[in-house]
């Protein structure tokens, strides 16, 4: 399946702001099942200077700075991609992944292969999901029972958090404590990745925060919104012994070929899309519109 | 050793602890046969006398260490006790040895985390320890740097273990301070015991600074004889404030503040007066994740965004490299064995102290079952707060930290409880033995790292105390390396600085110490003028008590009200109260409200406290001279506040001292500082805020005409204020007068108090100001001040004070053009702000973000 995607961030602020530095994290990143094949970012007011690089997880940092006063600041881009993820959403289905249990997965984590060594940093405490309490491990341990295959707990882990939480939006921010998002049961798809992450770190497993975009299908007979798609969240397991498996518990599926990868990292913190440091008095506002078209 | 001396000693030992000074069957150990022999002939006297002159001359050059949350903290005086710590060479080379091999070692751990982290791939520590410490910043993985070490200057914690040798108690990496306190110790002990110096071969420092200045020379990323070196602090209100002003001014490189610095076009830039000024190298005080709002903690304003990147095109050099606090870490203690083995397949040479690490079952499990007995710690908490004593701890908090353990083993380290050696401390004429801790210092150079021949030791505050820490109110020693033969002479701190002229004129200035410079100007004339003139308000009170009259009140009223409009303390006289109070029933305890209530903005005690913080901001600029004199204003205001009875008069022989002081003061600061330093932004905020509170007085005392005596009164009164009595009498030998005092107030171009005069001065100075040279146009601020000048200039007394309108009593005109000058000067001081302070450009986050890394 072939697409575009074009994400535009503006920020109108009330007030000059004298000269910014920021950084994106907004180039589609290596993924399996997913390849990148154009890429264009646009900066308005124009960057005067503007670098890439690879940061620790693999993902695309693009950091720039406008030295020109201006009141709003403009990053469109459009990126094409190429996403065959069915092969690996099949592979889920296998013997190889779903005969994994959770004492078996706990000690394969034991290993000192290159790949378990590099998972294994996803089990640690990271800056948003931190502090977990015993809710949290209760909460997975309902699902991660002894003997149980690890990719049924985290499917069902899943369904849980997509039956036991509200979507709302404007409830949390992306600093508010993980402890609070499980009190409260609700949020948005970014609490929901993390609250399954503390889940299943809670139990020593690795798991790492997805941020992307999903594709939305207009009901049957309706013409799509322009607008209406949206960046998006979701989280991924590591199962030692087999691979990282990825759930988006906000729809209750497990990802294919209309969700499409940005980058990952321990949380939010890792690859926030859009951040910086400006220099200028008055408040801002946000508006972001991301588009997906499907290519013929 | 004779019974005179020991008997200093007869209760010196309480337990059987290792002291430094005294063998177990108590004969002294030779190297410090020495030093008594000195002491005896200086006699418990003679040695009290000394620690006396210390504390005189750490007080004199302010010498001090900040605690934070502590109301008395700040500007604390540090503790230097007359009692050195020695250490003889033989046993000195060992440890120096096992120090170079330690920073060594380091270095390549911090090359090698964020590099190849072959140390995890290939199992010798575990992941944990670095991927679960906070310090481990990943947004520094894989940087390039210039030069081959990577750790540049290491300090190392040192206590005598059980063995009688000296652990490594605690590693630092990051911005270790002490540097500057252990020279600071060294040149007070060495203007004290210079009969002893002479006598003892004590190694000398001069070399190691000598080096520490190479390395940040060396350090540059572009290889320059001058490249452009700073020290960047977090502020005056850091615990160790006090070093990093010292250390800027004794190494001759500008001290800055985040906002001083900024990031343009992939470089580091300092803001000047003039514009910016690459820097190649930043000698950092504020620990890593402060450094770069964009990229680590997104609300400091302690760094400048954008650093890191800097970093990364090798545009800079930070010494220590950011990310380097990943090495302040117990968590690596238990494998540095291996990891020396790993490395230099050599033993390690320092012991340290027995760490057991959580993050393994069967040290986790030995750890739960003696907890009682340990010190336990995070892996990336050092500091004293998160520091748990098990010894100390109730069943209760036992069992609560268990818990902490299990749920997040990885993250805590246990350590024995090492019993320090103790070391002989003078107090209050006794000799008393304290547990001490000493600090060294590592520099990397060109062949390898060097080591200070000496370093930083602090001591319990009492005998009893385990911990040593400055927080608690501990005090340090001077650290004596004994050599067995004297040394040669060796050379003094004058050596051939390459870099001394970093900042080479007003142009290069610091636009933060500009400012700060400007406002010490404004604060410290706005704190005498006020002072002159509630001096004078409270002697005319006192006297009227005595003779009250109707003209008496009428006047007082008019002063009253013109000691609000003065110091900005609205509504004060001029209106009642939201209460519906008004000052005018009590007036005294209003006028004592504006000068004592520091908590209200524009009083005499407000002022003088803005007055202090800007000083206390620009001290890397201070003569020990001007220490003195601003201690003294500090004090005698203590007194102030503190004084119970305090009577109309007492106050008044208070303010007479504050404005003697004060004189003193503003007279050492023209001499001590140059003009290049920004002394001249000094004198335009000094002659600025004299201009506008000389209008102001002038608008609230004589605009209004009065009838006969008050108006001869009122005048009388201004002239007294304005300490300009004497010369009136001198100058027009007649009666006081309105036209004449208008005339010596605001038009005489001789008199050095009028605004005439004041205002010429001040045009001539920002004409000096960089910007001010660019060509022949006129800058906004010198616009302002010309117009000021030339409507003074177009005025005449006698015009002035004609009142219009028959029935009126307003000055009408002298109203309008004082209203006027007044508005002038304001946009004047607005526009010098906008050119040249400019980085008070608010600095948000594009996401409002507010968490800890």
């Amino acid at each position: 399946m072939l697409y575009s995607v074009s994400h535009t961030t503006t920020y109108n602020y009330d007030a000059p702001v004298s000269y910014c530095h920021n950084i994106a994290v907004l180039k589609p990143r290596k993924s399996p099942g997913q390849e990148l094949l154009e890429y264009k970012m646009q900066i308005n007011p124009e960057a005067d200077e503007i670098s890439e690089r690879m940061d620790f997880f693999g993902n695309y940092i693009t950091r720039f700075s406008i030295q020109k006063e201006h009141k709003q600041l403009k990053v469109t881009t459009v990126s094409k991609l190429k996403r065959d993820y069915e092969p690996y959403k099949l592979s889920f289905q296998s013997e190889a992944c779903k005969s994994i249990t959770l004492e078996q997965a706990r000690k394969n984590l034991q290993k000192t292969e290159a790949e378990i060594l590099d998972a294994k940093q996803f089990v640690l405490e990271s800056i948003f999901i931190r502090h977990w309490g015993e809710s949290i491990r209760n909460y997975a341990l309902e699902s991660f029972s002894p003997g149980r295959s690890v990719f049924d707990a985290a499917e069902e882990l899943m369904q849980r958090i997509y039956v036991d939480f509200d979507f709302v939006s404007g409830f949390t921010s992306v600093s508010t404590p993980i402890n609070e998002v499980m009190e409260e049961r609700k949020g948005v798809c970014q609490d929901f990745a993390q609250i399954a992450i503390a889940c299943i770190r809670s139990i020593g497993l690795p798991a790492r925060y997805i941020s992307g975009y999903i594709e939305t299908l207009p009901p049957p007979g309706r013409e799509k919104l322009i607008g209406a798609d949206a960046s998006h969240a979701w989280f991924s397991i590591y199962i030692p012994g087999f691979g990282w498996v990825d759930f988006d518990p906000t729809n209750n599926q497990i990802p294919g070929n209309q969700h499409l990868v940005t980058g990952w990292g321990r949380d939010y913190y890792d690859v926030p899309p859009l951040k910086g440091v400006v220099y200028g008095s008055g408040k801002s506002k946000l508006n972001v519109e991301v588009d997906i078209t499907r290519i013929p | 050793m004779t019974v005179a001396t020991n008997s200093w000693f007869t209760r010196y030992f309480t337990d059987n602890t290792y002291d430094e000074m005294f063998s177990p069957d108590l004969s002294v150990k030779g190297n410090w046969k020495e030093l008594l022999e000195n002491f005896k002939r200086l006699g418990i006297d003679g040695l009290t006398q000394r620690q006396n002159d210390i504390d005189w001359l750490l007080e004199e050059n302010g010498v001090t260490y900040n605690v934070y949350n502590d109301p008395n903290g700040l500007n604390r005086p540090w503790n230097l006790n007359v009692v050195p710590f020695l250490l003889h060479a033989d046993e000195w080379f060992k440890i120096e040895k096992g120090l170079k091999q330690r920073a060594e070692l380091l270095n390549l751990v911090l090359k090698d985390i964020y590099g190849e982290r072959r140390l995890i791939k290939e199992g010798v520590i575990p992941h944990e320890v670095i991927y679960g410490h906070r310090g481990f910043l990943r947004q520094c993985d894989k940087i390039q740097y210039k030069l081959d070490r990577h750790l540049l200057l290491y300090a190392a914690d040192l206590a005598r273990g059980s063995d009688g040798r000296m652990w490594v108690v605690n590693d630092r990496s990051q911005a270790p301070s002490g540097m500057g306190y252990a020279l600071e110790n060294r040149s007070t002990t060495n203007r004290v015991f210079a009969d002893i110096f002479a006598d003892m071969s004590v190694r000398r420092l001069s070399e190691f600074f000598k080096e520490f200045n190479e390395l940040l020379v060396e350090a540059s990323p572009e290889k320059l004889e001058n490249p452009n070196i700073v020290i960047l602090t977090p502020g005056s209100h850091n615990e160790t404030y006090f070093e990093h002003a010292y250390l800027a001014s004794f190494l001759g490189y500008p001290l800055v503040q985040g906002n001083d610095l900024v990031v343009r076009e992939g470089n580091l830039y300092m803001k000047s007066l003039k514009g910016l000024k690459r820097v190649h190298v930043v000698l950092r005080r504020v620990d890593d994740v402060f450094t770069d709002p964009l990229e680590l903690r997104e609300d400091s304003h302690l760094g400048v965004a954008g650093l890191l990147d800097v970093v990364r095109r090798q545009n800079v050099a930070i010494v220590n490299p950011i990310g380097s606090g990943i090495l302040e870490n117990p968590g690596l203690i238990p494998f540095m064995p291996a990891i020396c083995k790993f490395f230099l397949d050599e033993p390690l040479m320092l012991p340290q102290i027995a760490s057991w690490w959580c993050g393994q079952d069967k040290e986790k499990n030995y750890v739960l079952e003696n907890l009682h007995n340990l010190v336990i710690k995070p892996i990336d908490r050092t500091n004293r707060e998160h520091i748990h004593f098990g010894s100390l701890m109730t069943k209760t908090e036992l069992e609560r930290l268990k818990q902490e353990i299990q749920r997040k083993p990885y993250h805590f380290v246990a350590q024995e409880r090492i019993s320090f050696s103790t070391a002989p401390n003078l107090t209050k004429g006794n000799f008393e033995p304290r547990n001490m801790v000493a600090r060294t210092f590592t520099i990397a150079g060109k062949n390898g790292y060097n080591v200070m021949p000496g370093g930083l030791v602090r001591v319990a505050p009492d005998r009893n105390t385990l911990r040593v820490s400055n927080q608690r109110g501990g005090t340090s020693k001077d650290f004596w390396i004994i050599d067995s033969e004297q040394a040669g002479e060796s050379p003094n701190f004058n050596w051939n600085r390459r870099s001394a002229v970093s900042v080479s004129g007003l142009a290069d200035l610091p636009s933060l110490t500009a400012e700060n410079l400007y406002w010490a100007g404004r604060y410290v004339g706005r704190t005498l003028v006020n002072a002159r003139f509630l001096r004078m308000v409270l002697k005319q009170t006192s006297s009227t008590e005595i003779i009250p009259q109707q003209e008496c009140s009428v006047k007082l009223n008019i002063l009253y009200k013109a000691v609000t409009q003065m110091t900005g303390t609205y509504p004060g006289f001029m209106e009642k109260r939201e209460d519906g109070t008004y000052a005018m029933s009590n007036p005294l305890e209003e006028i004592y409200d504006v000068i004592l209530n520091s908590n209200r903005v524009g009083s005499l005690a407000h002022t003088i406290s803005m007055f202090s913080s800007s000083y206390y901001s620009i001290r890397n600029l201070w003569s020990s001279d001007m220490w003195r004199v601003f201690e003294t204003i500090q004090k005698l205001w203590r007194n102030i506040e503190n004084e119970k009875d305090l009577t109309v008069t007492k106050l008044i022989k208070a303010l007479n001292q504050l404005i003697t002081r004060l004189i003193a003061f503003m007279g050492l600061i023209e001499e001590s500082i140059m003009v290049e330093q920004g002394l001249l932004l000094y004198f335009i905020g000094l002659q600025l805020e004299h201009s506008m509170l000389t209008i102001t007085k002038c608008r609230a005392l004589l605009v209004n005409k009065q009838l006969g005596q008050t108006e001869y009164e009122i005048l009388e009164a201004l002239l007294a204020s304005h300490e300009s009595l004497n010369i009136y009498r001198y100058s027009y030998r007649s009666f006081i007068r309105i036209e004449p005092v208008i005339n010596l107030m605001l038009m005489d171009l001789k008199y050095p108090r009028s605004l005439a005069f004041l205002l010429v001065r001040l045009q001539k100075d920002i004409a000096r100001l960089p910007h001010s040279q660019r060509s022949d146009t006129l800058m906004q601020y010198e616009k302002n001040v010309f117009e000021a000048f030339s409507k003074l200039r177009l005025a005449s007394s006698e015009a002035l004070a004609i009142t219009t309108g028959s029935d009126s009593h307003v000055r009408e005109d002298l109203d309008k053009l004082l209203e006027d000058l007044s508005d002038l000067l304001f946009q004047t001081s607005q526009s010098i702000s906008n050119t040249y302070f400019n980085h008070t450009y608010k600095q948000s986050q594009l996401v409002d973000q507010n968490f800890s890394i």
